[in-house]
């Protein structure tokens, strides 16, 4: 009768996940000092007032700018694109920067793709009807 | 970054709800009102009523963004079409004391399941939960905001099972 002996597992570190406040547009979080300086803009001043008027501000433009998104799930979408292209395709989802369009059906001069994925910067503009 | 990226919040909130000329990348050129501009991509999304009624929504994409040329200041009328456009239907349909009643029983049901739920804002319309998510009237699964999505979308889905339950 052999025990078995306690063979060492190798821990498996996941990387932190945002924790509940760091998600946002919190000055002091990690995520807002990674991107303020390419993404995020403020008007950078240290006076407390203004930076809560700013944050009132780029809440309300930020709100709406979701429920756009939100209003253009499940609608057709017409991507205008760099070079000459223009396709188009049914809108289902963004990620939180605005980098990637997740959509279905893109129709292209080569065919259609059932699943797909845009690079916004590859988009010069969309449109969509409501 | 172009100087239309650099802008800050409160700079671009002064377009919103004016007719304005954009002009983007390729010599792309769009015109419409402005509902709102994008604080993280600085993308422009604009209005335009169209002929047959119906209401085309075109957005120029932060970086691609050339140019804009503001016209026109909307009147009050266009504002608030302007502002409900994207808002969940039923914002508007409730009266105050219906608005009560659904905020107390959202209340009661969430406290039986052992949740904590504070009454926030101006007049305490506003159901906190746990200190990380609000809820604002009508009270349904629409009207949560958090910055923490895993509790944003469980809190979300026992709104709409007590919603269910009700009918």
């Amino acid at each position: 009768w052999i025990t078995p002996g306690r063979v060492p597992v190798s821990v498996l570190r996941l990387p932190r996940g945002p924790d509940g406040t760091s998600r946002g547009f919190d000055p002091n979080s990690p995520r807002y000092q990674a991107l303020s300086s390419s993404s995020i803009s403020t008007a950078g001043s240290g006076n407390r007032a203004d930076l809560e008027r700013e944050q009132q501000g780029r809440v309300e433009l930020r709100e709406r700018y979701l429920r756009s998104l939100f209003a253009m799930a499940g609608h057709t979408v017409h991507f205008t694109m760099y070079e000459r292209v223009n396709v188009s395709a049914s809108f289902d989802a963004s990620d939180i920067d605005i980098l990637n369009f997740q959509v279905s059906n893109l129709q292209t001069p080569l065919g259609v793709h059932r699943e797909a994925l845009l690079r916004c910067s590859d988009i010069i503009s969309y449109t969509f009807e409501l | 970054m172009s100087e239309w990226q650099r802008k800050n919040p409160l700079e671009w909130q002064t377009y919103v709800n004016k007719e304005v000329k954009v002009t983007a990348a390729e010599k792309h050129e769009y015109k419409g009102w402005v509902l709102t501009i994008d604080p993280v991509s600085a993308n422009i999304v604009l209005g335009k009523l169209m002929e047959d009624g119906k209401i085309s929504v075109s957005v120029i994409l932060g970086h691609a963004v050339k140019e804009v040329e503001i016209g026109n200041e909307g009147d009050d009328e266009m504002k608030e079409q302007l502002a409900h456009l994207f808002m969940p239907e039923e914002s508007k349909a409730y009266g105050q004391e219906e608005l009560e009643r659904r905020k107390s029983s959202l209340k009661t049901w969430l406290e039986t399941n052992h949740i904590p739920v504070t009454e926030q804002g101006e007049s305490q319309r506003t159901l906190c939960v746990a200190g990380v998510l609000m809820i604002d009237p009508p009270y349904g699964p629409e009207d949560c905001s958090s910055s923490n999505e895993i509790i944003l979308s469980r809190v979300q889905s026992l709104i709409q099972g007590h919603l269910a339950a009700q009918e």
